[in-house]
């Protein structure tokens, strides 16, 4: 079943919470909307669910038009941040609700049921209520309730934030392994950008109604296509850049007001106005001797910071101040005061327009 | 160290509990007693005890004001619950400025006293009060209704008066659901009124089971709205505690009648509870 | 349909109050309908009639005390629960709001008696105890949502650095409860003032409050001045509504 959005636009008020968005997702396909908080991501879930009305455009399922469609028959389903399990209702008959509401015959419903509680692995807790259960346990219900009514597309709104940083984690994986095993189009909303990145094909950066960027993680992370997607993704060094100049079909130009440096072949702010040079920590080498990359200076260690499997090792190239990130078995030699080379192969840096 | 804290709140609390336990406990303690005496000429014979007094609180026109006033209270109470679920699932949907507007003119008849309320009544109802001249005045009806001075009249006026006591406490409860709740049922397939059968009503219920006991205690202890509205021919319980308190002064029997009102009050109390907790039985929810 | 019935209510729950203003104003002795023309010569009675000048003078006395004592007793009760939780907690709740349960038709006779037996009928003392524990369900629903809007943390902060349970209590939670206790006072005021049905079953015409003075004037005759006198009491009861709405007492006060 795939997703069509195009145009979509809603307003409450004074606000567009979202303005102008168009995406498709194919089939089969497990597809993020990230952003920080207040980016619209998650009214853009609700305007597909048809909890919220859209105010101009169109939402397709499948060829279907669902944008003036009651919430009840657009046959989707949704898992919630705060799962929204019926406290009334046994773990049993929450599952079963979708299946009540379509009028299936008891029988099948007994299997059913059956089948989606030992998909998400809790057989034996059919009588048990939503208060007996644990997070996670709530969680994988909220889950089989979602998929045992067969539905054409499954969303999730940020279902993963009510839980620990552990369970998270496991659980990220295993909605992930279900949803390749059964192949239901999915589209998640989260602020997580790990999660973003480990659960999905292919994402949507969002930021104030709009869409960012859209592209699977290794694109967005290592062509961010401004700079808010660059920031949001991940840390970044980032260095104005002025007079950019082209030498014999490569580009130099001023970082910092101080450096001179090689710039990547491609890249946005070519020629126009103020630029910005964004480079990812990773993709600075720091040594003690040469370098040995295209651009290369010299440069002070002002701290090693141990994160465990790896360190970030903050040095300073004049005035400047740039965040390098290695294994820490590379960075344990270095002490801060002592002088190194650092530098980076043109094109590991991205060219950006600045602001 | 540990001994004060324990102490502490007893400490802050003993001023209240003196206060109550002078002016609540011990007047009601005084009315029981008295309900164990005979009553004579001289006044309360404390040194006997009997339980004719309750006994003649079954004879039958006794028993005919308490029929009366359930009746009535009956009546009220369930009109009452027809009307809350509309009324204050409107209210929660309203945005939140209309919503403290609408409650501000709810509640504020409630702080106006019943006396008032029943003159306005009175004004309404009566023969030649505003309701029956102006169904005249548009031809609806020839010759004027008996709004008053019969059951209907009490009824009437205190279907608006008690409303309160369900509306606030279901639209609390209406206002309290996760919204996420109705849009889980919604994408699960139920239609606005599945939603409301399913979910709603079931999670809201107790509040509201709480409101209707308050409600119907509110009419069966009703006064001034009966007495105006209904007046001496149809008599309801608290006018006959004002006549046998008050007026006879037979303050055994009114001491009887007051433990009895008292008993039914409790009564009724701890079944809406029971019914409560029997609503959300073993399903974890929040009484 | 749903919102027919919630604008029927509406105005039926309205109606009685605003037709006792609009009556009040009829420029004869008796209630013309339709009411075209409109007089004040009806409070002009009232204001002059005595017995209701003293009667809204008394029924103000006791409800500024009947308030004020229940705020500090309240206040002083509430603080104690929330903030030391003890194990009676839900009990003592329950007993200071029984007094809604046992209803005032019971209470009223209750006290009727009881201040008979100890020979204070007819006293403004024990008329005050019998408002002073009318009352106090409402005040302490209200001021447990005020005692709990304080943080503890700042209560816990003041007394790390050196003041005392009680002064803490004085300096730093009551200031910070302000608004909450104005809007209890408030409401309790107004709960007082209108206060009927107990009233009427242990007072007698010589201690007569504002309501049971209408009741009496009323059971006698229904006119115009009643009205006007009435109309003067919802006015009242208007203001104080107004003031606590602006003081947003009223959601404090309405949400459970």
């Amino acid at each position: 079943m795939s997703l069509e959005i195009v145009d979509l636009v809603k307003v409450f008020g004074a606000v567009r919470a979202v303005d102008g968005v168009s995406l498709s997702v194919a089939g089969g396909e497990f597809f993020t909307l990230l952003g920080p908080s207040g980016c619209g991501k998650t009214t853009l879930l609700r305007l597909i669910a048809g909890i919220y009305q859209a105010s101009n455009g169109s939402v397709r399922l499948n060829g279907r038009d669902l944008t003036a469609a009651p919430m009840h028959t657009r046959n989707l389903a949704m898992v919630f941040q705060s799962f929204a399990l019926f406290p009334h209702l046994s773990v049993f008959d929450n599952v079963a609700f979708g299946l009540r509401t379509r009028r299936v015959p008891r029988e099948e419903i007994r299997q059913r049921v059956k089948e989606a509680l030992a998909l998400v692995k809790l057989d034996a807790l059919s009588e048990r209520f939503p208060a007996q259960l644990s997070g996670g346990q709530q969680q994988r219900v909220a889950l089989a309730r979602a998929l045992v009514v067969r539905p054409d597309l499954l969303l999730f709104d940020e279902p993963l934030s009510n839980l620990d940083a552990r369970l998270r984690d496991e659980m990220r994986f295993e909605i992930r392994d279900l949803q390749r095993r059964i192949g239901i189009t999915t589209v998640l909303v989260t602020h997580d950008i790990e999660e973003a990145f480990v659960m999905s094909d292919r994402m949507a950066v969002m930021q104030a109604g709009k869409i960012m960027q859209i592209g699977r993680a290794d694109e967005i992370y290592r062509s961010p296509a401004s700079r808010f997607v660059a920031n949001f993704v991940g840390p970044i060094n980032e260095l104005a850049l002025t007079r950019v100049e082209t030498i014999d079909g490569r580009r130099r130009g001023i970082a910092a007001g101080e450096l001179t440096v090689w710039l990547p072949q491609a890249g946005a702010g070519a020629g126009r106005g103020s630029a910005s040079l964004v480079l990812r920590p990773e993709a600075l080498r720091v040594a003690a001797g040469d370098v040995g990359t295209e651009n290369r200076f010299p440069a002070e260690i002002v701290d090693v910071v141990y994160l465990g499997g790896s360190s970030e090792c903050r040095v300073k190239v004049g005035n400047l101040r740039l965040s390098a990130v290695m294994p820490s078995s590379a960075a344990a030699r270095f002490r801060p005061g002592e002088p190194v080379s650092v530098g980076w192969d043109a094109n590991d840096g991205v060219m950006l327009d600045a602001g | 160290m540990r001994d004060s804290a324990a102490r502490a709140p007893w400490l802050f609390a003993a001023p209240l509990l003196l206060v109550m336990a002078a002016g609540f406990v011990w007047p009601l303690l005084q009315a029981l007693i008295n309900s164990f005496h005979p009553n004579t000429p001289q006044g309360i014979d404390a040194g006997q005890w009997t339980l004719g007094n309750y006994a003649r609180l079954f004879d039958s026109f006794y028993g005919g004001v308490l029929v009366r006033t359930l009746r009535i209270s009956i009546m009220v109470t369930a009109i009452s619950a027809l009307l809350a679920y509309p009324v204050a699932l409107f209210l929660a949907r309203l945005p939140p400025r209309a919503q403290s507007l609408v409650i501000l003119a709810y509640v504020s008849p409630w702080l106006v006293n019943t006396v008032v309320k029943a003159l306005g009544w009175t004004l309404l109802l009566r023969t030649n009060g505003v309701v029956n001249t102006v169904l005249r005045g548009l031809d609806v009806i020839a010759s004027p209704l008996k709004l008053m001075l019969n059951e209907a009249g009490v009824v009437i006026a205190l279907i608006p008066g008690h409303f309160i006591f369900v509306l606030l406490p279901l639209w609390a409860a209406v206002s309290g659901l996760d919204p996420a709740l109705t849009w889980a049922a919604g994408t699960l397939g139920a239609r606005p009124s599945a939603i409301f059968w399913r979910v709603v009503l079931p999670l809201t219920l107790p509040a509201f089971v709480a409101g209707l006991v308050i409600n119907f205690i509110m009419n069966m202890t009703a006064f001034a709205i009966p007495m105006f509205l209904g007046g001496q021919r149809n008599l309801v319980a608290s006018m006959l505690a004002y006549q046998v308190n008050l007026i006879s002064l037979d303050w055994p029997l009114g001491g009887a009648l007051a433990v009895m009102l008292l008993a039914l009050t409790l009564i009724l109390v701890w079944a809406g509870q029971r019914a409560a907790s029997f609503l959300t039985a073993g399903r974890g929810l929040r009484p | 349909m749903i919102r027919a019935i919630n604008f029927a209510m509406l105005i039926v729950v309205l109606a009685p109050v605003v037709v006792v203003i609009w009556m009040s104003l009829t420029p004869t002795s008796m209630f013309v309908l339709p009411l075209t023309q409109f007089s004040l010569r009806w409070y002009r009675e009232a204001l002059s009639y005595p017995g209701f000048v003293d009667a809204f003078v008394l029924s103000a006395e006791l409800a500024f005390l009947a308030a004020a004592i229940t705020l500090v007793l309240c206040f002083l009760a509430v603080y104690g629960i929330v903030r030391y939780r003890p194990r009676g907690a839900a009990a003592l709740r329950g007993f200071f709001t029984a007094p809604i349960l046992v209803s005032a038709v019971v209470f009223g006779i209750a006290m009727l008696q009881f201040v008979n037996r100890i020979g204070i009928y007819n006293q403004f003392v024990g008329l005050l105890l019998a408002h002073v524990v009318l009352v106090v369900p409402f005040a302490i629903r209200s001021l447990e949502a005020t005692v709990r809007a304080v943080p503890e943390e700042l209560e816990w902060a003041s007394m790390i650095l050196g003041r005392s349970r009680l002064s803490t209590l004085l300096r730093v939670t009551l200031p910070l409860c302000a608004r909450g206790l104005v809007t209890g006072f408030l409401f309790c005021f107004l709960l007082s003032f209108s206060e009927v049905t107990t009233t009427i079953f242990m007072t007698g015409p010589s201690l007569q409050t504002l309501p049971v003075r209408i009741y009496t004037y009323m059971s006698d005759r229904i006119d115009p001045t009643v009205a006007a006198v009435s109309a003067l009491v919802v006015l009242v009861s208007i203001v104080v509504l107004v003031l606590l709405n602006l003081l947003g007492g009223l959601r404090r006060l309405t949400s459970q």
